[in-house]
């Protein structure tokens, strides 16, 4: 075997054992590796060493060095397991905040129009389940969105939303509290929002 | 492989230690993995070099313990090879290898002297 083919096997080995360690932890192992294969073949054969001497010479230094790699990935595998660190952990809590208030803010909006309705008009008349039932319902629907807004859910899920979304337009009638109507139709939107969001990812 | 005591170096580590020391005060501040493993073979004497696991190992870990650095060679500096991870003995590098060095000096001297005349 030629050093350049043991080099390549040493490489191929430096690759596995690397495989899922963070980027730049795996790529430094990696490089550093290609860049003595590459120093101890050509100073080898600037003493005139013979292919086959060299590539014995880096098969040893691969076998006798394995229960370090295996070593030194255990120990970094386990580091790249650890918990979010707390800067990781902020940013998270900091988008849940985020979109916990964007939809709150959007269902104390649209529970604002019959509560002023009721205020100045005798044709809207909801009771405080209606209040509660329109309220759980803006929510999911909020709740939907902002999940189409930043990751694919699965289309079941979108299908599912829709579904209701349908249902209750269906059910419903143009005059009902809480307006099952225009919930059905912004579930029905939010199910579509979720699942188109779905399949540009599923690409 | 001797298990390791907190805080303690290993054979090897105070090796690359004591060889790093010695390329600093000839004059050579850095020092690559390849490079590293012909000098401790022609000081060693020894007929094969150290194993690519057990030497990257060593390095990292010293790196880990703030003795030493290490930063990527220049591009243009490569010259179309595979660039080096150039590694620099830092100033508690420096000392930890002194230490070593003069513990080693000093060693047999009190081994000779314990002896009953």
């Amino acid at each position: 075997m030629t050093p350049e083919r043991m080099a390549e096997l040493v490489a191929r080995w430096v690759r596995f054992y690397t495989r899922d360690l963070p980027t730049p932890i795996a790529q430094r192992r990696i490089d550093e590796i290609d860049a003595d294969l590459h120093d101890h073949i050509a100073h080898e054969r600037a003493n005139r060493a013979g292919d086959r001497r060299i590539a014995l010479g880096i098969a040893s230094r691969m076998v006798r060095g394995l229960g370090a790699d295996a070593s030194w990935r255990g120990r970094h595998a386990k580091a790249a397991a650890d918990p979010p660190t707390r800067e990781e952990t902020m940013k998270i809590s900091k988008t849940v905040y985020r979109s916990a208030l964007r939809v709150a803010l959007g269902v104390a909006l649209f529970l604002s129009l019959p509560f002023v309705g009721m205020l100045i008009s005798d044709d809207v008349v909801w009771s405080l389940a209606d209040f509660v039932a329109a309220g759980v319902l803006l929510t999911v629907i909020g709740v939907v969105l902002e999940l189409a807004l930043r990751r694919a859910g699965n289309l079941p899920t979108a299908f599912g939303i829709a579904a209701l979304g349908v249902a209750a337009a269906s059910f419903g009638e143009a005059d009902d509290a809480p307006g099952l109507v225009l919930l059905g139709i912004l579930l029905v939107v939010s199910g579509g929002a979720l699942g188109v969001r779905t399949a540009q990812h599923s690409r | 492989m001797p298990r390791r005591k907190a805080g303690a170096l290993l054979p090897l580590e105070n090796e690359i230690l004591g060889v790093a020391l010695t390329m600093l005060r000839s004059g050579h501040a850095t020092f690559h993995g390849f490079g590293l493993a012909q000098t401790m073979r022609e000081r060693t004497g020894s007929r094969s070099l150290t194993a690519h696991g057990t030497l990257y190992k060593a390095l990292g870990r010293l790196e880990e313990f703030g003795l030493l650095t290490s930063r990527w060679e220049d591009a243009a500096a490569a010259e179309g090879r595979p660039r080096r991870r150039l590694y620099t003995l830092t100033a508690e590098g420096a000392r930890v290898a002194e230490g070593t060095l003069a513990h080693k000096a000093v060693a047999p001297l009190s081994r000779v002297a314990s002896r009953p005349a």
